[in-house]
């Protein structure tokens, strides 16, 4: 196996579930009523938990710890797509988010669970779980808020329109498409966005809400190679404050 | 220019929140709330369901969600969930003194069993009903002295709630690895937080001083 190529497969999954854990994280105290607040503070815990994991991979594929990978890297040093550093906005752009993202997640995982990479696949089938429950509560969300009141509706329409061709950004190709998928370690990013969209559209025709032409969208690229909005590198500042002031702290 | 809100959490300040909209919220008309559901867990596999509270909220999946949320532990902590709306949970008197609510129970099952009923009990004052079983009745009362006949206690029992069992929405069973998790999470647990090391070097510290 190519190592490069699994080392960038590792550092995409596990730097999009530490920065949106992060952005989920910011929900803590904020959240619209007390239980999306424990949610979005559960769910910030599951995906900062699993990116340690991933983290974990790369270190014994020869990477630094985790915890100098994931507060020690700028922004340009990162792998997530561009749509999980967006800021979180207002619920209707998070809850969007969290739904479309997740979905993406599930698939991915359920797909790598697969893997021909035993680290990867032993991995995935542990996280499944979690990340399922992600997207239950992500699509009951989405058909209630979907079909509820015209101002819902519309929020979450224009959450959705304007989140789109940043969730395209999700599935921008590896260099090292063909060998991850001809090692078996991972059926690619197009097998995965064809199966999304299919899966977004069963939950979004259950709504009030229309799929934008996503045909028509240029996708938010860039992110995979360090290319990034200029959201990342306030989080990853704020992220890693503790860490620089005192790299010893502990628990 | 107007001045934005203080407060003692720094995201608040960053928001730069106008301090004008630090005024009271508009009163609410009443009776805005969601309606209830109970909701119940079974702990582990051969386990009962056992009632841990209710919840509000606009309908039945959106209350498992939150029941999921607010009474639910993962790992060894929940096998499955289930969600009735409460207004469909029909309750007898409760009883006291070792009396058990049976007794004032005296009609014969009718021989119906055209629906399905389940069953719960409360055998301790201040503890929660448990779920005992499903009895095919006519009705409410019938599935009561069904129950009665179907499932004698040796231990009084204080109350009973009979629900259709079309009214219950429970976790499927292909869902269970939603309470799964991973085992390397001591950052969650508070246990993993050891002060005691710091607590003493601190009185060592200011005890010389």
């Amino acid at each position: 196996m190519n190592t490069e190529a699994l080392k960038e497969l590792l550092y995409k999954i596990a730097d999009d579930q530490l920065i949106l854990g992060h952005r989920n994280s910011e929900w803590t105290g904020f959240g619209p009523l007390l239980e999306e607040d424990i949610a979005f503070s559960s769910m910030a815990q599951d995906k900062v938990g699993q990116s340690w994991q991933f983290y974990k991979i790369l270190n014994e594929l020869g990477e630094s710890d985790p915890d100098t990978v994931a507060f020690m890297r700028n922004a340009d040093q990162f792998h997530n797509c561009q749509f999980v550093e967006l800021p979180n906005g207002e619920y209707d752009f998070s809850l969007i988010r969290h739904f479309l993202f997740d979905t993406a997640e599930l698939i991915r995982f359920t797909m790598l669970a697969d893997s021909t990479y035993e680290p990867i696949s032993q991995l995935a089938k542990k996280i499944r779980g979690e990340v399922k429950y992600h997207t239950m509560h992500a699509n009951i969300w989405i058909k209630q808020l979907g079909s509820a009141t015209p101002e819902s509706i519309q929020r979450l329409q224009d959450s959705l329109n304007q989140a789109m061709p940043y969730a395209l950004g999700i599935f921008e190709p590896s260099p090292f498409e063909d060998d991850l998928i001809s090692s078996g370690t991972f059926v690619g990013e197009k097998a995965l966005e064809s199966e999304w969209k299919k899966q977004i559209k069963e939950i979004i025709d259950q709504t009030e809400l229309d799929l934008p032409d996503m045909d028509s969208l240029t996708p938010a690229f860039g992110g995979r190679s360090g290319n990034h909005t200029e959201h990342l590198q306030p989080l990853l500042d704020e992220m890693s404050e503790v860490f620089r002031v005192d790299p010893t702290a502990d628990w | 220019m107007s001045m934005t809100l203080k407060s003692l959490d720094p995201r608040v300040d960053r928001l730069g929140i106008p301090e004008e909209w630090a005024s009271p919220m508009a009163p609410k008309e009443s009776l805005d709330q969601f309606e209830t559901y109970e909701a119940f867990v079974q702990m582990k596999e051969n386990k009962p369901f056992e009632h841990v509270g209710p919840v509000h909220a606009p309908n039945e999946e959106m209350a498992f969600l939150f029941a999921k949320e607010q009474y639910s532990r993962r790992g060894m902590f929940c096998h499955a969930l289930c969600v009735i709306k409460t207004e469909n949970i029909q309750t007898t008197g409760f009883t006291d003194n070792n009396i058990s609510i049976y007794d004032s129970i005296e009609s014969m099952p009718s021989g119906d069993e055209s629906e399905s009923f389940e069953v719960f009990h409360l055998l301790k004052r201040g503890k929660q009903h448990k779920y005992v079983g499903n009895v095919n009745a006519k009705d409410f009362e019938d599935a009561l002295a069904v129950a009665k006949q179907n499932y004698p206690s040796e231990k009084p029992v204080f109350n009973v709630w009979v629900a259709r069992s079309e009214h219950i929405l429970t976790s499927d069973d292909e869902d269970r690895d939603i309470w799964e998790t991973l085992k390397e999470k001591q950052y969650r647990e508070a246990i993993d937080y050891r002060a005691q090391d710091k607590i003493k070097a601190f009185k060592e510290r200011t005890s010389e001083a």
